[in-house]
């Protein structure tokens, strides 16, 4: 998670670095330490310091660390070229490092060869098989090639040993939902609320997997954790206000009103959805009312 | 206690002075020897899976009431079930440190290095203080203290009428010995391995049994009185709208 300090700091460098202000290193630092794809930005900036061997040799051992980061930037970037070149000077400063061999996995990877890079990924696991890059990869390599179910298979794999890795489980509960296996998302959903149950994000994603799955007892739990997200939110997620006041709708379709609190808290989604449209886009104002008298939300 | 003891400069110029650099210098050719001999250590599957069941566990019980009943008696029951349950050890098994460590060459191996690098030196340069600077006043400390001091600072001289604020060489030693490592972690960078306070500590506390944490961790989670707290959740998400829409 990136913090909000860390957050404007960020912002600050790169605004900085763009208007040529220096702080270059500075700026690709941060970007390591928090883990964020700037392949775009990384790339350019970096690839200009290794270019100068003078602000190169400036760095002192940190120089290699340069090296890797822009070589994996740029094999994002398709500069598969630059990045081999990269890859070489590692090579031949660090032979036979296991981390250099990740890069050159990777940058068969990255070329598309997919069966080599397996090769390659599998051969480096049996030297040390708690890289949890390396166990990633191979889950990313599949999901490359359309492979959803051999993604979850690997990433089963990951997670029967990294249980505690939460982005795991959310890359796990997002293919399970893009295959529609909802039962398998939702079981996800709850390990990543396990984790972090203050995120909004995941009450809303376990909500909308549970109001798909239907049935009274789930849809009771999808209003609940719309409900949460609400809470969590200030009641500014559109998408929470929208599910909260449509599973009640399906809960209380073909009964008669006789639950005062659900439909309390329905007619108030409602009117805060009103509000925010109104605020935000008046054209359509109109398009949300209809919406809502289909649900028959608004009375 | 009359008179002031005059101390030659001379024992500053060669007891004084080279007690301390000789340490210094010590405590750096340790640093490099132990880099030398020490192998990275490759963690067992068993034990890095352990850590995460127990990372797990310890989140559902903390966040137990988000979720709903029903899913999670089905985690509990994942993870304390009697048969195969992740955190349930078999009584059998439960290995107590001792006997692993001696089924494990690779780990008396490493113990011994880490003994090596830390009893040797240290015998040594003691043994050589002890022969050489016996006896010796080496230092005078510029403030008065208590007869409290006496035994730590004035190691080795058995007079009780010599001043507190006097320091013997072999106490100077052991000055040196735990106040060099400042010094240390400004030369030889942050982490250096020639920290001695904290490998003592470490000693002791040795034999630590993640069986254990893994049973403990079971007993807490069968307690868990299970409460789901998203009915609250709606209240609020009420009252948080109300004041959104009236505002």
């Amino acid at each position: 998670m990136v913090s909000k300090t860390e957050d404007e700091q960020l912002i600050r460098l790169e605004n900085q670095v763009e208007n040529g202000g220096g702080g270059t290193w500075e700026y690709l630092s941060l970007v390591r330490k928090l883990k964020l794809r700037r392949s775009d930005k990384v790339f350019k900036y970096g690839s200009a310091i290794l270019a100068d061997p003078k602000k190169r040799s400036a760095l002192g051992p940190e120089e290699w660390t340069l090296y890797e980061q822009v070589a994996i930037a740029a094999m994002d970037c398709q500069h598969l070229d630059l990045a081999k070149g990269y890859i070489k000077v590692l090579q031949g400063k660090f032979r036979e490092s296991k981390r250099v061999g990740r890069l050159e996995a990777m940058l068969l990877e990255a070329k598309g060869l997919w069966s080599e890079a397996e090769k390659a990924y599998s051969s480096l696991l049996e030297d040390n098989q708690f890289d949890q890059v390396i166990h990633k990869r191979r889950v990313a390599m599949a999901k490359a090639q359309g492979n959803l179910a051999g993604a979850i298979e690997w990433l089963n794999k990951y997670l029967e040993t990294f249980m505690a890795d939460h982005d795991a489980w959310r890359e796990l509960a997002e293919i399970y939902v893009s295959l529609q296996m909802y039962k398998q998302a939702a079981f996800c959903y709850e390990e990543l609320l396990l984790t972090q149950p203050t995120i909004p994000l995941y009450h809303l994603a376990y909500a909308d997997v549970l109001y798909t799955l239907g049935g009274l007892e789930n849809l009771h739990a999808a209003k609940k954790y719309y409900a949460a997200t609400i809470d969590l939110t200030g009641g500014k997620n559109t998408r929470a206000l929208f599910g909260c006041g449509s599973a009640i709708a399906q809960l209380t379709r073909g009964r008669n009103r006789d639950d005062k609190d659900n439909s309390e808290l329905q007619s108030l989604s409602a009117a805060a959805l009103e509000k925010a449209y109104k605020q935000q886009s008046p054209t359509k104002v109109s398009a949300l009312s209809s919406a809502l008298r289909s649900l028959k939300v608004s009375s | 206690m009359a008179e002031d003891l005059v101390l030659d400069t001379a024992i500053r110029d060669w007891v004084l002075i080279p007690l301390s650099v000789v340490m210094v210098l010590i405590g750096v050719l340790r640093y490099f020897v132990s880099k030398l001999m020490r192998s990275d250590q490759v963690p067992d599957l068993k034990i890095v899976k352990e850590g995460q069941v127990i990372i797990r566990a310890r989140n559902l019980r903390a966040a137990a009431n988000f979720i709903p009943a029903k899913s999670f008696r089905a985690r509990r029951h994942y993870y304390s079930n009697e048969e195969n349950g992740l955190l349930h050890v078999p009584k059998g098994q439960a290995q107590n440190p001792q006997a692993q460590m001696f089924s494990d060459p690779n780990m008396a191996m490493d113990m011994m290095k880490k003994n090596l690098s830390m009893i040797i030196p240290q015998t040594l340069t003691f043994a050589w203080v002890n022969f050489f600077f016996s006896g010796f006043v080496a230092a005078k400390i510029p403030f008065p203290l208590t007869q409290r001091f006496r035994a730590m600072l004035q190691n080795g001289i058995d007079l009780s009428t010599v001043d507190v604020s006097y320091v013997s060489s072999r106490s100077w030693y052991f000055l040196n010995l735990f106040g060099l490592r400042g010094l240390f972690s400004l030369i030889l960078g942050e982490d250096n391995a020639t920290d001695d306070t904290q490998r003592m500590m470490q000693m002791g506390g040795f034999g630590f049994d993640p069986t254990r944490s893994l049973g403990a961790e079971k007993d807490n989670l069968d307690i868990v009185q299970h409460e789901w707290a998203l009915p609250k959740f709606e209240q609020r998400a009420e009252s948080v709208l109300k004041k959104l829409v009236q505002k």
